[in-house]
């Protein structure tokens, strides 16, 4: 049995370690993710840890074991996520799971929500938009149209899993207060799928133009930074684009974990690298848009 | 004569769950494709598609339905987009600004408009039509106090991106109605 710790805050930054837990990728014995110390876990954790799961079972691997944290507070806070909805065929779940059921009318805009075909993104955009409207206008002090970019911003990402992963994958939106990292109210949303990988999806158009320097890294870069596409139609390569331009516009941030790398583009209120490699294997791809609350203009 | 088309409708048959929405691939390409069924069954040289009932649009979907049609259709065929609101415009008008492409385009609010690739010659003549109705490249001139040359180009450029119906000379606005 390999026990893996999950991270006492397991967000972005928290799916390294959990990444280190699980090499050499795939492992090679039942995997018991504890959590029993976990106190707080973000969209970012939640979809992550799913997929995880996602790509075990995938490789034919026995069923994962999940230790469930042992505060009744972060339980439920992961049951109003809607974690244990999606959890219970994912994991041997070991500890109490509340009854409560995911909410959709509180901080959690989005609760854990499967994405594997188009009629879900549909399902997902429509969901979101009146929730987004209250959060982004109302909170973050975003501009009135900043709703319908948001939910297109979203509908992209969704789409990224159903055209690119070649499985399913997860998504979910939550506001919360980011003390630690920024001092100010958020939104985030986290992709997640336990697909191909950017670098294998990438690979038939554009590995021989990097040569050596091909991998996860490179492969990132060309789809967040370079827009590329898989495809040779002009149209496409558009989303991340897309996505990208709104994100820098609201001072957010956005990043993509695929593979061994992180690319991200970041905002002058974060001290991330721009391209982290090296990082320990995870499968498939995660993306995570951070929108913060505007500041007042000055003066 | 124009063939309108609206959109929620098209969407209503096309997807097998309830939505006001044009997003992803697979939906914009299933509503193109009826929407190309429809102008391959009418006489009517101009379709126009209604965003009256839709809600949002994103670049995907708007790449699928509105620059695919775009690239598809036959030179001799119009395409006018009506009661787009601001977001839907702001799509559309990245997806074919990408693809150097243009369509005539009338806002929920405002006048008509031109989305897509365009330049500040461009909007001008295309304006200027629409002020002074059919015309020819000497008239238009005159309107615009422009050469008759440089007006001509405009005219042509115009015609080429089928924002204005050009016949023997004279250019005309596309029926919006």
């Amino acid at each position: 049995m390999r026990v893996v710790e999950v991270p006492q805050y397991f967000d972005d930054k928290g799916l390294d370690g959990l990444a280190q837990g699980l090499a050499p990728w795939p492992p090679d014995s039942r995997v018991l993710f504890d959590a029993r110390a976990t106190k707080w876990a973000s969209p970012f954790g939640f979809t992550a840890l799913l997929a995880a799961s996602q790509a075990l079972q995938a490789l034919g691997a026995e069923l994962p074991r999940l230790a469930l944290p042992e505060s009744d507070d972060v339980r439920n806070y992961w049951a109003k996520a809607g974690f244990f909805r999606h959890a219970a065929t994912l994991f041997e779940l070991h500890g109490k799971v509340p009854r409560r059921q995911p909410d959709e009318a509180s901080d959690v805009l989005l609760p854990i929500t499967p994405v594997r075909a188009s009629e879900d993104v549909h399902a997902v955009v429509g969901r979101i938009q009146e929730s987004a409207a209250r959060i982004l206008t109302n909170e973050l002090h975003l501009e009135a149209r900043a709703t319908m970019r948001f939910s297109m911003a979203l509908s992209e990402a969704c789409q990224n899993v159903v055209e690119h992963a070649g499985t399913g994958g997860w998504v979910a939106v939550h506001a919360y207060n980011w003390r630690k990292r920024l001092g100010r109210r958020v939104v985030v949303i986290a992709v997640s799928d336990a697909g191909i990988g950017f670098r294998a999806s990438l690979e038939p158009a554009e590995a021989k133009k990097h040569g050596d320097r091909w991998g996860d890294g490179a492969a990132l870069e060309a789809a967040l930074i370079h827009n590329v596409s898989r495809f040779r139609d002009p149209g496409r390569g558009q989303g991340l684009a897309a996505i990208k331009r709104f994100v820098v516009s609201w001072q957010g941030k956005i990043s993509i974990r695929s593979g061994t790398a992180r690319c991200s583009i970041v905002p002058a209120w974060d001290n991330d690298k721009a391209l982290s490699e090296d990082l320990a294997f995870f499968p498939g791809s995660q993306l995570q848009i951070v929108i913060p609350a505007q500041e007042p203009a000055a003066g | 004569m124009i063939l309108t088309i609206h959109l929620d409708d098209v969407l209503r048959d096309t997807l097998s769950v309830p939505s006001r929405d044009l997003v992803t691939r697979p939906t914009g390409a299933a509503v193109r494709s009826r929407i190309q069924d429809a102008i391959a069954a009418t006489a009517a040289p101009t379709t126009r598609l209604d965003f009256g009932e839709v809600g949002l649009i994103d670049f995907s979907c708007a790449d699928e339905v509105v620059a695919k049609l775009l690239l598809d259709t036959a030179g001799d065929h119009y395409v006018v987009l009506s009661n787009l609101d601001e977001s839907q415009a702001e799509a559309i008008e990245y997806v074919l600004d990408r693809q150097d492409l243009t369509v005539a385009a009338i806002p929920r609010v405002g006048d008509p408009c031109v989305l897509g690739r365009t330049t500040p010659e461009l909007v001008a003549v295309f304006r200027a039509v629409l002020a002074t109705g059919s015309g020819n490249a000497i008239r238009l001139a005159a309107h615009l106090d422009w050469s008759v040359d440089r007006t001509a180009d405009a005219l042509q450029s115009l015609a080429l991106r089928r924002l204005v119906v050009a016949a023997a000379g004279t250019f005309s606005p596309l029926p919006f109605q």
